[in-house]
């Protein structure tokens, strides 16, 4: 089962990394570059929402090393 | 061949930035040294309310980073962390009274018949700090470095994390491998309880032996792995994908030192008596995360993203984010939802038999949070751009735990007797 | 250039020859761009562009820069800016009188005016955006005019080689001295006089009676003036400015006499102040919706 979700994300980078048509030239990152596009767009509202979940819930991390570092109730 | 006219137009500003920059190429620009001259602060401060006066807490944060050039850059984070209020303590509701030694030993507290036991002890702060540095290695290359620190009365985390990024395909595609090591203290209040040892009773003549039997020493850690490896890939001028696949390694004291489990006599009868939870010295968590990012015509920017884990204490869980942010010129408003289910680990039960105990049951949490339950965030964040480069933003959320019944053979529950949690989050922060 | 250049450098005393060293730098580069692509010489880049029509001629990364910069400004301003415009001077003099060129004579030049109508293949850039240079077919009797943007550029060229000077000698940007390049009132500046002090500069007053300055402030980042108080015609009471639609051959009408933009370089000011002047009477408002600083003299 697991081996089997590694081999999903590697193909998905396989795909991912072979198909040419994506992307933009570098003049073309004016939106991309908006702090509002960025993936993490908001890291303060981020770190707080990740330590609120990780103390209520079973899970955490997985989008970057969020959560963490206490001991919460 | 002629050329044809593209009319999708962008932003004028944001496009005439982008041509301006493609033609200095490689030579340090005035915009560069502009930024480059002071630290972006955000400073924000969260007020957190648990409904049922259960746990309040206010947690201000300040985040600031200084750019040295478009790539090199080190973030501090400092953020206090004050924390009042109840929680529960894994305990059954039961039709009596129940009267609880508290986790120093130092006192007792009684919940009323039918209700949800919970430890009104805790009153704590937390100060965590952060420091990150990225930079380039060379053109195809670039790392980032950082370390944490964290101190409550009864936790101390040290940590540290490193990542190395590869640019392929003009930058259009990011690869990184991240890792990271956490070293965690734990030294309960009132020491390290013993795995389903008894709750000794405090108006028992036996109170003192009873509470050392319960105990072994003062302090026990943790080690935490991280490891990580994404894939980031621009699709478009407009749109924008991650997917990561991330590893957690757990070892050492994972047990939550403050939390019991009720004993019954049979499945669903009466509580016999309290033992402290145990849970295994290690947890393996592994996780899939997609997220994808698209900017529309009018500036909105949408923003979903999916993230599936699961580990070896049998804890699966899905957690599904949508947001989407509303330019309106200066201002923006951002409605954000946020569903997430998890199932039970396989040691959870919300309570013991007491043949169970008898039997030798080494491992055991009726703490609700390993539990299966569902639960919605429903927020909205408004933003307003003060002057360039300021801004003040708010965001109020709720957050909403629903659990069901606990069906099995031998410990059934009625989803009313489970905990959960109700709250609401206020952030108010400003950015400069 | 016949206009006069100054280089303002916020240095002390002692660091004179420092100072005299920059100013040697970046004359030499302004220098450089203006006998690079100067209309008015027989031995440079420009005219050997010219000398080979229809058929493919390899530039450097340099002039392939400015050409994709020349497209984007193209295909962002729907075919408004135009390089390949200078050659309706031909029949365009703007000496403040009243002569105007005969239509016929204006269309008959249109055929050679177009940016669309020749063939500029860049070659695709790097990861880190570089074009290493490119593939330019010209038709024959059509022309390309760098004087839209050289001096622009020039100006963000200088500044910029100042900058990278004073990195090479271990003096991070943050901590650079204020340098302000101002080539005839194109200006481009890497951060003010003085903490919190901008530099004060005389550009010179588009209103044709008096000759005084005006005096901006500017702190960082580029500034271009575009419109221009000698350079018109006036005819039935209209005044016409010297920029012209590329795709009509005529001047437009109700343009403000002169538009002074404020943008994070000198070529993106002027881009946008050129931009500005050619939306006619619209310029106000596409001025507004750019969100730059500007100067409008109606």
């Amino acid at each position: 089962m697991k081996a089997y979700k590694c081999l999903i994300l590697l193909v998905l980078i396989l795909v991912i990394s072979g198909c040419s048509s994506w992307g933009v030239k570098p003049w073309e990152r004016d939106l991309l570059a908006q702090q509002k596009m960025q993936l993490i767009a908001e890291p303060v509202e981020m770190g707080l929402d990740d330590h609120i979940y990780f103390s209520k819930e079973g899970s955490s991390g997985g989008r970057s090393f969020g959560g963490g570092g206490c001991g919460c109730n | 061949m002629t050329k044809k006219l593209d009319k999708s137009k962008a932003p004028l500003g944001s496009t005439l930035a982008a041509i301006g920059c493609a033609l200095l190429q490689g030579l340090p620009n005035q915009v560069q040294a502009g930024e480059l001259e002071k630290w972006d602060v955000d400073a924000a401060v969260l007020v957190y309310s648990e409904s049922d006066s259960r746990v309040q807490a206010a947690e201000p944060v300040i985040s600031a980073t200084r750019n040295f050039d478009s790539e090199t850059k080190l973030n501090l984070k400092l953020v206090l962390d004050t924390l009042t209020g109840a929680s529960p303590n894994g305990a059954l509701p039961s039709d009596q009274p129940q009267t609880f030694t508290r986790p120093s030993g130092n006192g007792s507290y009684t919940t009323d018949a039918g209700e949800i036991p919970l430890d009104d002890t805790f009153r704590d702060t937390r100060v965590a700090a952060s420091a990150d540095w990225s930079a380039p290695v060379n053109r195809d290359w670039a790392y980032s470095v950082g370390g944490h620190f964290s101190s409550e009365h009864d936790y101390l985390s040290l940590g540290t994390n490193a990542s190395l990024s590869r640019y392929l395909n003009q930058k259009n595609t990011t690869l990184t491998l991240a890792g990271g090591l956490s070293l965690d203290t734990i030294s309960p209040e009132g020491g390290l309880p013993v795995g389903l040892s008894p709750m000794a009773e405090k108006g028992a003549a036996s109170f003192s032996s009873d509470f050392a039997a319960s105990r072994s020493g003062s302090e026990d850690d943790k080690q935490v792995t991280d490891l990580l490896l994404g894939v980031t890939q621009v699709i478009n001028r407009r749109t924008l994908m991650q997917f990561n696949y991330s590893l957690n390694l757990a070892d050492g004291y994972l047990t939550d030192p403050y939390k019991l489990v009720s004993v019954l006599d049979q499945p669903g009868g009466t509580t016999q008596e309290y033992r402290y939870e145990s849970r295994p010295d290690s947890r393996i968590k592994q996780a899939l995360f997609g997220q994808v990012k698209y900017q529309l015509g009018s500036g909105d920017v949408a923003d979903l993203s999916y993230r599936y884990q699961f580990d070896d204490w049998g804890l699966n869980s899905h957690t599904l984010e949508f947001k989407y942010r509303w330019d309106l010129g200066r201002h923006y408003l951002e409605p954000q939802v946020r569903w997430y289910t998890q199932s039970a680990v396989d040691f959870y039960q919300p309570y013991a038999l007491e043949s169970q105990v008898n039997a030798g049951l080494d491992e055991v949490t009726a703490d609700y949070r390993l539990g299966d339950f569902d639960a919605w965030t429903l927020g909205i964040r408004y933003g307003y751009q003060v002057t360039e480069g300021q801004e003040a933003y708010t965001r109020l959320s709720l957050y909403q735990q629903t659990t069901g019944d606990f069906s099995s053979a031998t410990t059934p529950a009625s989803g009313d007797d489970i905990p959960d949690t109700t709250a609401v989050m206020w952030i108010l922060g400003y950015k400069f | 250039m016949a206009s006069p250049c100054e280089l303002l450098m916020a240095l002390p005393q002692e660091r004179k020859k420092q100072a005299e060293q920059l100013a040697h730098l970046a004359a030499k580069e302004v220098w450089r761009i203006e006998k690079t692509y100067s209309r008015y010489r027989q031995d440079n880049l420009f005219t050997q562009l010219h000398r080979h029509p229809d058929q493919p001629q390899r530039v450097d990364a340099e002039t392939a820069r400015l050409l994709n910069f020349a497209d984007q400004a193209w295909q962002l301003s729907e075919g408004l800016f135009d390089i390949t415009s200078g050659i309706l001077r031909q029949v365009w003099t703007f000496d403040g009188s009243d002569h105007l060129p005969s239509p016929d004579a204006v269309k008959a030049l249109l055929p050679q005016v177009g940016w669309g109508k020749l063939n500029w293949q860049s070659d695709t850039p790097t990861a880190e955006g570089e074009v290493a240079g490119g593939w330019l077919t010209l038709p024959s009797g059509m022309e390309l005019d760098f004087g839209g943007l050289g001096k622009e550029y020039a100006a963000d060229r200088a500044l910029g080689l100042m900058m990278q000077q004073l990195e090479a000698e271990q003096l991070p940007l943050s901590s650079q001295p204020g340098l302000l390049v101002n080539l005839g009132g194109d200006l481009a500046c890497s951060g003010p006089a003085d903490k919190g002090k901008p530099w004060r500069v005389g550009v010179e007053s588009p209103a044709e009676e008096d000759q005084a300055s005006l005096v901006l402030e500017i702190s960082r980042g580029g500034m271009a003036t575009s419109g221009d108080s000698r350079r018109y015609l006036i005819h039935q009471g209209k005044r016409y400015s010297h920029l012209l639609d590329p795709r009509t051959g005529w001047p437009l009408e109700d343009a403000p006499r002169s538009v002074t933009v404020a943008a994070p370089s000198c070529v993106q000011s002027g881009l946008v102040a050129s931009l500005a002047l050619l939306q006619g009477s619209g310029a106000k408002v596409f001025l507004q919706e750019t969100g730059l600083k500007h100067w409008i003299l109606e």
